[in-house]
């Protein structure tokens, strides 16, 4: 216990440092102003901000050097991670970068890695991911669209669900049904799949925050070419878990709960209670101090993890699946107090405000209906990627041999 | 004191659940959500619910009323809050009637009779911006010139008050530290600037300033007094006892349908409510729900009964309640798992629902805060 080596890395600091001014000077002021009020990006302005952090080889900049990465550590790989949340910069879409990705240049083929790696790494290409469907969400084995051989093609049948912004993109990577006949999860395969191939359907699914990140991909008789397969047909569930350990540690966006407490801040000065800051509340500074207490024990978990597993390696399941929950309960709970301080204004919820452009009449403070967006998407912090349930059974299993 | 017998609290509890059951289907919600562009609430409704005597359910047969009390009130807020109704039930029925009913000024009686019959819709705007859920945190001013008042200041964003025909408003005479009153005035009043828009749960609403305000001394509710102080306190309470009925019936509804919904839903081969885990959680939910039932009923009692300690009771019932909205509603949206994060499913709009219920004439730190004063 307790024998990590812990010093101040003085190129990492150089380094943070580095990644800040980027954002300072890089991030288009249009784009920032809509990130402060928690407006809706079009996809044009979120890939120019991608594309900036391509260009620079940021984008994939924890990859191998092999692939077109920078070969970072993952102290440098979080730390950036870490700056880009506190920047308060566009989301770091992970379907390409962190997921499929290194899926391609671990088990793909040449010919995937020459097609697919430089557009993820140059972010020339969006991704998404075909994983959920209605009847496989936390039971995600029990998949059931169907991809048939017919010779140089696969033929592909069914529906994907809570697919994060399908609607933008070029490319699915997408687990697919490949051998009814054996145990479930070896009769799964890994598929590439070109968006605009014919029989595929988006439709958008509004959530509860009255948005559209999320919809449902429907497959009529879709042909995807054989060369699309990542590594071996029926392997595809092995990649797959592969890519979740991935996903969960993208999922503890440390650096962004900072923005978020920031945010909290602001709306603790700016709303009053009987004539008095909610900030100088005994009841509010104490709350304050045990979320600020509790990001510093999930951010000592996740140096922990980095001091533990090796470099280039995966992280262990157990300590990914520790980090999701307790990040993704951490974000929620963030959200919730900054909830209870926007009660005070009458919960105004002005959806219109999260255009750019709007100039109507404000209800409460500016920020009030991108805080409140914030807080109704990441109500699902705790069921995607993986469910708190799911990871608990991980833990419970992988972590405790139960 | 209410004088429903408890034949008459059960018929009017068995056809409350009936009609607000076949009448507001989830359909009918997402058709007049103001988050969906509707109107925020139903006209129709409001007037059938006017005919069938609910409005004033709770106002005294004297007064023109059905000579309930907070219960008969409760029983049908319980019911429309089970169907995420959106009508002004605890804004108009129980805060704004019973001001309107215990008013000194003349002008009262008929607006009441009024709102009774769905005809006006009066609503109280109280809390200011600065003042949070503060109770005598009132800035507004009224100052007397000639035979008018003459009202300045700004109300915090107010369920209801979008649509409502009368706002009654608490002001001070005078100028800022002057004794609270309370008056009634034309929501169209020249000076009166309403900046409306739609509430978290589909409600509509509207924060007010007042420049200039002009309005004849008759409306006037309340002079400024010991007396006004205490009614608007009570107004206060029930506004949060009646958001706690309206809760309890959103958690009973979310609580039945979460359970049913983890009977159906098949994962790894089974029903999820197989999983020992989930069955407990269900548990829990519901057990909140049930709690939630008790604590109100208490409460209710000793609202009706004027116990010594009604206030004391009623904010531990809006604490508690609060507590349990919030976490029933969260619950609720994890259980269904990403089908509670969608706006095509009534889930998520009983998390927000609650979540305003839960924030309704202050949340549960704020009545902690109070009780320990």
């Amino acid at each position: 216990m307790f024998i990590h080596q812990s010093e101040l890395d003085h190129e990492l600091e150089a380094f943070r440092a580095e990644v800040r001014g980027f954002c300072a000077r890089e991030l288009a002021p249009q784009t920032r102003s809509k990130m402060d009020l928690g407006q809706h990006l079009t996809q044009p302005e979120h890939d120019a901000w991608l594309k900036a952090l391509g260009a620079k080889g940021w984008l994939a900049g924890k990859w191998p050097k092999d692939h077109g990465g920078l070969g970072w550590t993952p102290l440098q790989a979080a730390a950036f991670q870490e700056e880009l949340g506190k920047a308060g910069t566009p989301w770091l879409v992970p379907f390409g970068v962190t997921m499929v990705g290194p899926v391609i240049y671990t088990f793909g083929s040449d010919a995937q890695k020459q097609k697919y790696l430089p557009g993820i790494v140059r972010n020339d290409t969006w991704w998404c991911q075909g994983y959920s469907e209605p009847g496989a969400g936390s039971d995600l084995a029990g998949l059931r669209t169907r991809a048939v051989r017919d010779g140089d093609h696969y033929v592909v049948n069914g529906q994907k669900i809570w697919t994060t912004l399908a609607h933008w993109a070029d490319m699915m990577f997408c687990l697919v049904r490949t051998d009814p006949d054996v145990k479930k999860q070896e009769g799964i395969s890994f598929l590439l799949i070109d968006m605009k191939t014919p029989g595929i359907t988006v439709k958008p699914i509004v959530s509860i925050d009255l948005s559209h990140h999320l919809n449902e991909v429907f497959f009529e008789d879709v042909r995807v070419p054989v060369e699309n397969l990542v590594g071996e047909e029926n392997k595809g569930w092995t990649y797959a878990k592969f890519l979740l350990a991935h996903e969960r540690v993208g999922v503890a966006e440390v650096g962004k709960f900072r923005l978020y407490l920031g945010y909290l801040d602001d709306m603790l000065k700016q709303t009053r209670e009987a004539g008095v800051p909610l900030a100088e509340q005994p009841a509010f500074r104490t709350r304050r101090v045990e979320l600020d207490a509790q990001l510093a024990r999930l951010e000592a978990l996740l140096a922990d993890q980095h001091a533990t597993v090796g470099e280039n390696s995966a992280p262990s399941l157990m300590g990914a699946a520790a980090l999701k929950i307790r990040g993704s309960e951490l974000q929620q709970a963030i959200l919730e107090t900054t909830m209870d301080v926007l009660g005070r204004h009458g919960m105004a919820y002005q959806t219109d405000a999260l255009l750019a452009g709007w100039n109507g009449d404000r209800i409460g403070p500016s920020q009030s209906a991108g805080l409140i967006h914030e807080h109704l998407y990441r109500r699902a912090a705790t069921i995607y990627g993986g469910s708190s349930e799911v990871q608990r059974s991980i833990i419970a299993k992988g972590g405790l041999g139960l | 004191m209410s004088s429903f017998g408890s034949e008459e609290r059960t018929l009017l509890n068995d056809s409350a659940r009936q009609y607000f059951e076949s009448e507001y289907s989830f359909a009918r919600f997402a058709e007049h959500s103001a988050q969906h562009g509707g109107a925020g609430w139903n006209q129709q409704v409001w007037r059938e619910c006017a005919k069938l005597g609910w409005l004033g359910v709770a106002v005294s047969d004297e007064a023109g009323g059905a000579g309930g009390g907070m219960t008969e009130l409760a029983i049908v807020v319980a019911a429309a809050g089970r169907q995420l109704a959106l009508e002004p039930w605890c804004a108009t029925c129980a805060v704004a009637l019973y001001l309107l009913e215990h008013a000194q000024g003349e002008a009262a009686g008929a607006q009441l009779q009024l709102a009774m019959n769905g005809e006006l819709t009066p609503v109280l705007c109280h809390y200011e911006p600065h003042g949070g859920y503060a109770r005598d945190y009132v800035k507004t001013v009224a100052v007397a010139e000639g035979d008018n008042f003459v009202l300045n200041g700004a109300k915090t964003f107010a369920l209801h008050a979008g649509h409502a025909d009368r706002l009654v408003l608490t002001a001070r005479i005078g100028d800022a530290a002057g004794s609270l009153c309370v008056l009634s005035v034309p929501a169209d009043a020249a000076g009166l600037r309403r900046t409306a828009g739609a509430a978290l749960d589909g409600r509509h609403g509207a924060s007010v300033t007042l420049t200039n305000v002009a309005c004849p001394r008759a409306a006037l509710l309340y002079e400024p007094g010991p007396d006004t102080e205490a009614h608007v306190q009570r107004a206060l309470d029930r506004g949060a006892l009646a958001n706690a009925a309206e809760a309890a019936g959103a958690m009973a509804a979310v609580s039945e349908q979460t359970v049913e919904y983890l009977k159906n839903r098949q994962q790894f081969g089974k029903p999820l409510t197989s999983f020992q885990v989930l069955q407990h959680r269900l548990v829990d939910m519901s057990m909140q729900s049930e709690e939630t039932r008790a604590v109100v009923m208490r409460a209710l009692v000793a609202m009706d009964c004027d116990a010594e300690n009604v206030q004391e009771i009623v904010w531990q019932t809006k604490m508690l309640t609060s507590r349990a909205a919030q976490a029933v509603g969260a619950e609720a949206v994890q259980l269904h798992g990403g089908m509670g994060m969608t706006d095509e499913l009534a889930i998520g709009h009983y998390y927000k629902r609650l979540l305003v219920c839960a924030s309704q004439y202050g949340d549960a730190d704020w009545y902690a805060g109070q009780l320990s004063a």
